[in-house]
C-alpha cells in the first residue's frame, strides 16, 4: 500500500452522499463512416445516450466534451452546444489525451458535487479515420512530442510507445509474443461486440508477422484508427429517481490522476510510468476501500500492447515484468483471472479515446454486455493513459452505490 | 544543399545558446547555477525545486549510452521516403540528462541498448545543425 493520499475521506464522503452515477449510455456505428462530420457524430451519440436514459434533452444541463483532432476549436465544448443546440448551466473541454474520457466522470462528479449541474452529458467522436488531414496526424505527434528538440528526429507516434516497450523488454526479459497476447485478447472479445471494427480471427502469429511499424512493435501491436461517437450522462442516484430513469445505475466508487512526463526526454526511468500509474490508481482504490484484487473487470488503456502490460502492473492487479505472461496465459480473457477489455478495446473495436471502456464498464455493471457478460461483474476499474504513458486517470465503478 | 523538408526545430528564444553551439559542431547542456544540476530539454527555468533563471551553458562530453531506441520503419511524414529504415533513440550523456536523437553511421540491427555512443553533427540546413550520436570506435 502506497503512503496515504491526502484528501481520500473528504472523496469518498463525497461519493457517499452524493452518490454519482452513470445513467445513459450511446454508442454510433463505429468504423470507416465517410460523410459525416466530427459534430455530427457527437450529436448522434448524444442522442442515443439521452434515449438510452430515457430523458428529456432538456433535463441536461451540464456539457463535458474532449477536442477533436479534425475540427479546428479551442472551445470544443461550447461549440458542440451550439451544434446540438443547448443552454448548458456547466461546460467544460477535457483535453488530457487517452486520460481524457475517463477524467469526464470525475469531472463532471465534481462539477455535480459543487453544485454546477444535475444532469452532465459526456460525448466525443471524431472523423478520425475520414477526416483526418496528413497535417492532422503531423500535429498528433507534434503535440505529443517535443516540437523543438525530438520531433526533427523523425519519431512517431508508435515510435514513442515502441521506445518504452524496447526498454521495457530489455528490462524485464518479456517478448514480441507478450505483446502480441494482448492483441490476440482484444481480439477474441471484439468478436463478441457488435460495433466492433475488427472481429476477424488474430494469432499470435498473425501479429509478429505483421508489419514491423517501429521496432519492436508491429501493425497489430498498434490501435485502429475509426470515425464514430460515443457518449454518457453522469447524475446523483437521487436525480436518477427524479427523472424515472430505469437502467441500472452504474455508481462512481473512486476516482484518481497520476503524472508522470510529458515528453520522453523527461522520463527518468520505467518506474516514474509505474508510479504514475499507480497513484492513479490507489487514489482510486484507497478512495473506494478496496484493491486491485476485488475488481471484476478492468478497461485499460490500449492504444498499443504494450500500455496494457504496463497498467496491469502498475495497478497492482500483477508484479512489475509479470503482465506479459498473464496476457499469454490467456487471463485476460472473458471466463478467466481478469477480463480486460471486453469490448475489444482500442486495438480491435474503435478509438475514441476510453470513452467505449466507460461504456462498456457500465453495461457490464448493468448486466447487459449480452455475449460479453462476465459473470458478477460487481466492480469495474477504468483507466486511461493520455500522452506516450504520461498522463493517467483512473475510475472505479460499482453496481452498487459506495457505502 | 538540396532543400530540407524535414520538420525543423522550432526554437525558442531562450534555446538560442544551444542551436549556436551546434552550428559551431559544439554540445552545449544547460545547467542551473543554483543547484549546479544538468537539465534537458533546455529552457528557461531550472526544473528543479529551485526554480533558477540563473542557467550557464556547460561544453558536454558529447558521451553517453542508449538508454532505449526504436528502428523506424515508417517515418511521420511524406519528407521521410526513403529514409527507413532510422534509428530513432533517448541517449543518456554522461552528464545524466537524456536526449532525443539518431543512431547514424552504423547498421540499425547493431543498435543495443547500453550501447556506448559518441556526438555527430548533421548540418541539415544552412542555419541549423542537429546533434546526433554513432557508435564509439
Amino acid at each position: 500500500m502506497a503512503t496515504a493520499i491526502p484528501r481520500v475521506e473528504e472523496t469518498r464522503e463525497m461519493l457517499k452522499n452524493q452518490k454519482i452515477v452513470i445513467a445513459g449510455v450511446g454508442e454510433t456505428e463505429q468504423g470507416k463512416i465517410p460523410n459525416k462530420s466530427s459534430f455530427q457524430f457527437l450529436s448522434e451519440a448524444s442522442k442515443i445516450a439521452i434515449e438510452d436514459a430515457g430523458i428529456k434533452k432538456t433535463d441536461v444541463d451540464g456539457v463535458i466534451t474532449a477536442f477533436s483532432l479534425v475540427e479546428n476549436t479551442f472551445m470544443h465544448c461550447t461549440t458542440f452546444a451550439d451544434y446540438f443546440g443547448m443552454n448548458p448551466r456547466f461546460f467544460s473541454s477535457v483535453a488530457i489525451g487517452g486520460a481524457t474520457a475517463v477524467w469526464m466522470v470525475a469531472e463532471a462528479a465534481m462539477a455535480i458535487a459543487a453544485g454546477q449541474a444535475e444532469v452532465v452529458l459526456c460525448v466525443r467522436g471524431d472523423n478520425t479515420l475520414s477526416g483526418i488531414s496528413s497535417s492532422g496526424m503531423v500535429a498528433l505527434i507534434r503535440e505529443m512530442c517535443h516540437a523543438e528538440f525530438e520531433f526533427p528526429y523523425g519519431l512517431t507516434t508508435p515510435g514513442g510507445y515502441a521506445l518504452i516497450a524496447q526498454r521495457y523488454m530489455d528490462e524485464y526479459g518479456a517478448t514480441s509474443e507478450h505483446l502480441a497476447a494482448v492483441s490476440v485478447s482484444a481480439r477474441k472479445h471484439a468478436a463478441l461486440k457488435e460495433n466492433a471494427m475488427h472481429q476477424g480471427p488474430l494469432s499470435i502469429e498473425d501479429v509478429i508477422n505483421s508489419r514491423e511499424i517501429a521496432s519492436p512493435l508491429h501493425k497489430y501491436d498498434c490501435s485502429i484508427i475509426s470515425d464514430g461517437g460515443a457518449a454518457f450522462i453522469i447524475t446523483t442516484e437521487a436525480k436518477a429517481k427524479e427523472l424515472e430513469i430505469e437502467n441500472p445505475l452504474a455508481y462512481l466508487h473512486g476516482m484518481g490522476q497520476g503524472y508522470s512526463h510529458q515528453y520522453l526526454t523527461s522520463l527518468e526511468n520505467l518506474d516514474q510510468i509505474y508510479n504514475a500509474v499507480n497513484r492513479s490508481g490507489q487514489k482510486a482504490f484507497q478512495t473506494a476501500g478496496v484493491g486491485p484484487s476485488d475488481v471484476d473487470v478492468a478497461f485499460l488503456y490500449d492504444c498499443f500492447t504494450i500500455t496494457v502490460l504496463l497498467e496491469l502492473e502498475g495497478l497492482g492487479f500483477v508484479g512489475k515484468g509479470e503482465g506479459g505472461p498473464f496476457a499469454l496465459e490467456g487471463r485476460m480473457e472473458i471466463g478467466s483471472d481478469l477480463p480486460v477489455n471486453t469490448h475489444g478495446g482500442l486495438l480491435s473495436q474503435a478509438h475514441l479515446g476510453a470513452m467505449h471502456h466507460v461504456i462498456e464498464a457500465t453495461l457490464q455493471l448493468r448486466g447487459a454486455a449480452g455475449p460479453r457478460q462476465v459473470d458478477g461483474a460487481e466492480l469495474a476499474l477504468v483507466h486511461g493513459n493520455g500522452g506516450i504513458v504520461s498522463a493517467h486517470s483512473t475510475v472505479l465503478l460499482g453496481k452498487e452505490a459506495l457505502s | 544543399m538540396s532543400e530540407y523538408k524535414k520538420p525543423l526545430p522550432e526554437f525558442r528564444p531562450e534555446t538560442k545558446p544551444y542551436w549556436e553551439a551546434t552550428k559551431n559542431h559544439e554540445l552545449k547542456l544547460p545547467r542551473s547555477k543554483t543547484n549546479n544540476k544538468f537539465f534537458f530539454y533546455p529552457r528557461a527555468v531550472s526544473p528543479y525545486d529551485d526554480m533558477s533563471q540563473d542557467i550557464e551553458w556547460v561544453n558536454a562530453s558529447g558521451r553517453g549510452k542508449v538508454w532505449t531506441y526504436s528502428i523506424h520503419n515508417m517515418g511521420p511524414t511524406k519528407a521521410y521516403k526513403g529514409d527507413p529504415p532510422y534509428v530513432v533513440a533517448l541517449v543518456e550523456l554522461d552528464e545524466g540528462v537524456k536526449m532525443m536523437t539518431n543512431i547514424v553511421d552504423c547498421d540499425p540491427q547493431d543498435v543495443k541498448i547500453g550501447m556506448e555512443v559518441e556526438v555527430v553533427f548533421d548540418d541539415i540546413t544552412e542555419d541549423v545543425t542537429l546533434p546526433k550520436f554513432k557508435p564509439v570506435g
